[in-house]
């Protein structure tokens, strides 16, 4: 391995407002070789790529890029720029137009041109060279929709390589692979490495690192904590660097005491609605008291969203085990119903599913419990109005009026307009996913002493995070998941972050335990 | 914490031009699109010599506006959904010969002598095969998942089909006694004033009511000038269109009939949940589905009441011409768009009111009477208001994006 560094990212820093999303991060990467790069959810991997690839223009962020010895100087709105210079992504989320060929997805935007028409055979012929060089076994006349995940990705690699990709970013490869497809990705990888393209890998899966990887950089809080030669690292070594660090007095604590057991799951299996041969649960089981926070940690990809999404009615065909409330067994249907039923669930995607951003706080707050303020036809919206300010009040919600639009809040603020959206209704149970995610500090910490005063009430909160601190700080117990199941429940005395990420990325508690 | 919590505080009452002011712009798509209703009058006003502004004429714009209307009111709802029909116009059509065909045929060998029973029924059919077919359409788009462009299309070259059968290719009359006095119809002056005296007497106490019941939850009161100047301005409208109408044959049946709809449905959007539950399903389906809303149940129910209204415009259409014929409705669901959209409506969905589509409608009727007086040839008719409907969205779109 030569020492020729393609890439050489010096003291980038990116800040949003509110947050500084990467701190100095330094990394070099050499020429032809398979860099990993690790870290937690919210670490600043993503914010790093986006910076490579155009969407953060340069001068977006402080610090420099040097790519293929001179500096990357990426335009507003550069995307395309970036993939000409040769640096190419593979997304999670796959971006091929389905309808067409693999031919068409690999030269889309820039198809062969002779005399002012499409030359499909020079495209095809291409498009066969291409795969038949990396050795992706697809036929270029394919059409897309009709391939697997593991094709699709071959196509999207190919697509990248036929640009001339000098870097392959490839972000989360696996996170929809089969066992098979992994090992068939793992082979193309190494091709592409023979053949002299560097490919920074980006995984939650930790022994993917140990697999192919040549070296690999750990974030932590959007700062670089270390960049190491593979052969160097252990799994123990990886997490310890991924959440080493000392917790800081961001939480409040409560004091209650959470009593009698009141919400149980037990077994849960289920399926995807819309593709029941998908299993989304493999066997989940856990309890909730009366007045406790119970924290469920996991990977992305882990479950979390599609659980408390079954529960609350509106998500997953439940195919197995059972889920009691107050000792009654209970079917939820739908949203409706889990509402009646006292359950209440703040939504992972505030703009996507929380809000209807162009109406106004008080129709959003009383949105979901309209009930409660109509007779048979009529809205007494001096009720609504009377009801939504108190909500809005006890949460503190900084607006001039009710009336103002949602979506000119900040992200904090429109949080707390879904959260007291979904305490309207009085619940018994609140499931908050990820209440906190992208809200500056200040307003994550009036999220915590509310979800403390609720506790104090007797609501019962489940929370999902995907930060081990925000876990760690908050919950009573965490229930951690790792692909479906329920690994452990963990009593707060006996939750470290290094066990949390063992269990969560699937080795075996006792490594980290011990 | 310093956390302030500014929800409702008190603040010093502005003056009232700043509380207009205020009140403008955050309003300012209804304003503009007022403001361009009175330019076009004024346009018109100009180039006719006054003309355009007799008692008769404005009489007949009212008029005229009211089958599309009808329609539009529908259409703010159907759109803010997210959905669109493009069925309206024949079902209106196929209404009104179903509507003429009972009158001159059926109940004239029934009971030649019984024209306001006969009437009545007519009414009642003509409005049931509207509600039955917006129950049909309702039924696939909402329940079955088949997209309402698709099923009202299918819904349009059906509808052409069953008013071909229905008149067999002929004109129908429907001229009787009673039947035509609902479009035809003029209500006497002293009823007019009446109704005006009425409505103002309401408008009045609706505004004291609401500000007494917000005393009583404790909320803070409304500028008292601003709202009463608010009141006294749209008295004085309805007060002076009685005036001006009466000068020439009175209050016509179907604009006081458009009216009450256009009432009724403007609180239902705002003040039950039906209304509400159509603006948060366009606004964001997913968050009104996590919200406990039905939302097969409420597009089902949207489809119906747009049958419900194509029912009445179809009944106002045939006592309006006096004829049920193949043509009937042709065209009339574009005009419902175009009203609706140039009411501030957005084809995205989420956004729109019952208000603004009556203005928008009012300026469709205001081109069609004002072009039609300065002899404006039919095929400039369409240039001039095919052009005012995209640059009324792109002012849209350009204040919203320069505000």
């Amino acid at each position: 391995m030569s020492d020729d560094i393609i890439l050489d990212i010096r003291n980038v820093t990116k800040r949003f407002p509110g947050v500084t999303a990467l701190d100095n991060v330094s990394i070099q990467i050499r020429r032809g070789e398979i860099h990993g790069l690790c870290g937690e959810n919210g670490a600043g991997k993503s914010t790093l790529m986006k910076i490579l690839s155009g969407v953060y223009p340069h001068g977006d962020y402080e610090g420099t890029i040097i790519y293929d010895g001179k500096e990357l100087n990426l335009g507003v709105g550069a995307i395309r720029q970036a993939r000409e210079e040769g640096i190419a992504i593979v997304y999670q989320e796959l971006t091929l137009v389905p309808n067409m060929t693999v031919g068409e997805n690999v030269f889309l935007g820039k198809e062969p041109v002779e005399r002012g028409s499409i030359d499909w055979n020079k495209l095809y012929a291409d498009t066969r060279d291409i795969l038949a060089k990396y050795r992706l076994d697809v036929s270029p006349q394919s059409v897309v929709k009709y391939l697997g995940v593991g094709k699709m990705q071959m196509v999207e690699i190919a697509k990248a390589l036929s640009e001339n990709a000098k870097i392959l970013i490839l972000d989360e490869p696996t996170s929809a692979l089969t066992e098979s497809e992994i090992d068939k990705l793992m082979e193309i990888l190494e091709n592409l490495r023979s053949h002299g393209v560097t490919c920074i890998y980006i995984t939650h899966k930790l022994e993917e690192f140990f697999r192919i990887t040549d070296s690999v950089t750990i974030l932590r809080d959007g700062k670089t904590v270390a960049t190491l030669p593979t052969r160097e690292l252990t799994q123990e070594k990886l997490v310890s660097y991924m959440v080493g660090r000392e917790m800081k007095e961001r939480f409040p604590r409560g004091h209650r005491q959470p009593g009698e057991v009141i919400f149980e799951v037990t077994d849960l299996h289920a399926v995807d609605p819309n593709e029941t041969s998908r299993k989304v649960l493999n066997g989940v089981t856990f309890n909730l008291r009366r007045g406790e926070i119970l924290g469920i940690a996991g990977l992305m990809g882990s479950g979390r969203t599609e659980l408390v999404t079954t529960i609350f009615g509106e998500y997953g065909k439940i195919t197995g085990g059972s889920i009691k409330l107050e000792g009654q067994e209970i079917r939820v249907s739908d949203a409706r119903d889990a509402m009646h039923k006292g359950i209440s669930l703040v939504p992972e995607d505030r703009k996507g599913q929380g809000l209807v951003l162009m109406q106004s706080i008080l129709k959003n707050i009383s949105l979901a419990n309209l009930d409660q303020f109509s007779g048979f036809m009529r809205i007494d919206g001096d009720a609504e109005l009377a009801a939504a300010t108190q909500q809005a009040k006890a949460l503190a919600v900084k607006a001039p009026n009710l009336q103002v639009r949602v979506d000119s809040l900040s992200g904090g603020n429109q949080q707390k307009v879904v959260i007291a959206k979904w305490l309207l209704s009085n619940p018994k149970i609140l499931i908050m996913d990820d209440p906190t995610r992208g809200i500056d500090v200040g307003a994550k910490y009036e999220i915590y002493k509310l979800m403390n005063d609720l506790a104090e009430r007797g609501v019962s909160i489940i929370m999902i995070s995907s930060e081990l601190e925000e876990v760690l700080g908050m919950s009573d117990r965490i229930m951690v998941m790792h692909e479906g199941r329920s690994t452990r429940t963990l009593e707060i005395a006996e939750a470290s972050q290094e066990r949390i990420m063992a269990l969560a990325t699937g080795i075996a508690d006792e490594l980290v335990a011990a | 914490m310093a956390v302030s919590t500014n929800v409702n505080t008190p603040k010093p009452s502005a003056g009232l031009g700043a509380e207009l002011g205020k009140r403008f712009r955050s309003n300012i798509q209804t304003y503009t699109i007022i403001l361009a209703l009175v330019a076009i009058w004024i346009l018109f006003a100009v180039l006719t010599n006054g003309a355009f502004f007799t008692a008769q004429n404005v009489s007949n714009l009212f008029r005229q506006m009211t089958v599309t209307s009808f329609l539009a009111i529908g259409m703010v709802f159907v759109i803010v959904t997210g959905n669109i029909d493009l069925s309206v116009g024949k079902l209106a059509g196929f209404v009104s010969v179903v509507a003429a065909y009972f009158q001159a045929n059926v109940w004239y060998q029934m009971m030649p002598d019984q024209p306001l029973i006969a009437a009545t029924l007519s009414v009642i059919i003509g409005v049931g095969v509207g509600v039955l077919f917006g129950v049909l359409q309702g039924y696939i788009i909402a329940f079955l998942n088949v997209p309402a462009f698709i099923v009202t299309l299918g819904g349009m070259f059906v509808l052409n089909g069953l008013i071909l059968l229905v008149t067999q290719g002929k004109t129908i009359p429907a001229n009787q006694p009673y039947f035509s006095e609902i479009a035809q119809g003029y209500l006497p002056p002293i009823a007019g004033w009446v109704i005006a005296a009425i409505v103002v007497v309401f408008l009045f106490w609706n505004m004291f009511r609401s500000r007494q019941s917000r005393a009583r939850h404790g909320f803070e009161l409304p500028n008292l000038g601003l709202e009463l100047t608010v009141t006294i301005f749209f008295s004085l409208l309805v007060v002076g269109y009685v005036y001006w109408v009466n000068q020439y044959r009175g209050v016509q049946t179907p604009v006081l009939l458009l009216a009450i709809t256009a009432m009724i449905m403007a609180y239902v959007s705002n003040n039950t949940r039906f209304g509400r539950y159509a603006y948060a399903i366009g606004g964001n389906r997913e968050a009104a589905r996590l919200s406990g809303i039905n939302i097969r149940r409420s597009i089902f129910l949207i489809f119906v009441l747009m049958g419900l209204l194509s029912g009445i415009a179809g009944i106002v259409l045939a006592s309006y011409v006096g004829y049920g014929t193949t043509a009937a409705g042709q065209g009339y669901e574009l005009d419902a768009i175009a009203s609706a959209i140039l009411g501030g409506t957005s084809t995205l969905g989420g956004v729109g009111t019952v208000f603004g589509a009556l203005i928008g409608s009012l300026i469709m009727s205001s081109l069609t009477t004002g072009l039609q007086m300065l002899n404006v040839a039919p095929a400039w008719q369409y240039l001039v208001k095919g052009g005012v409907l995209v640059l009324a969205v792109y002012a849209d779109v350009y204040f919203k994006k320069n505000r």
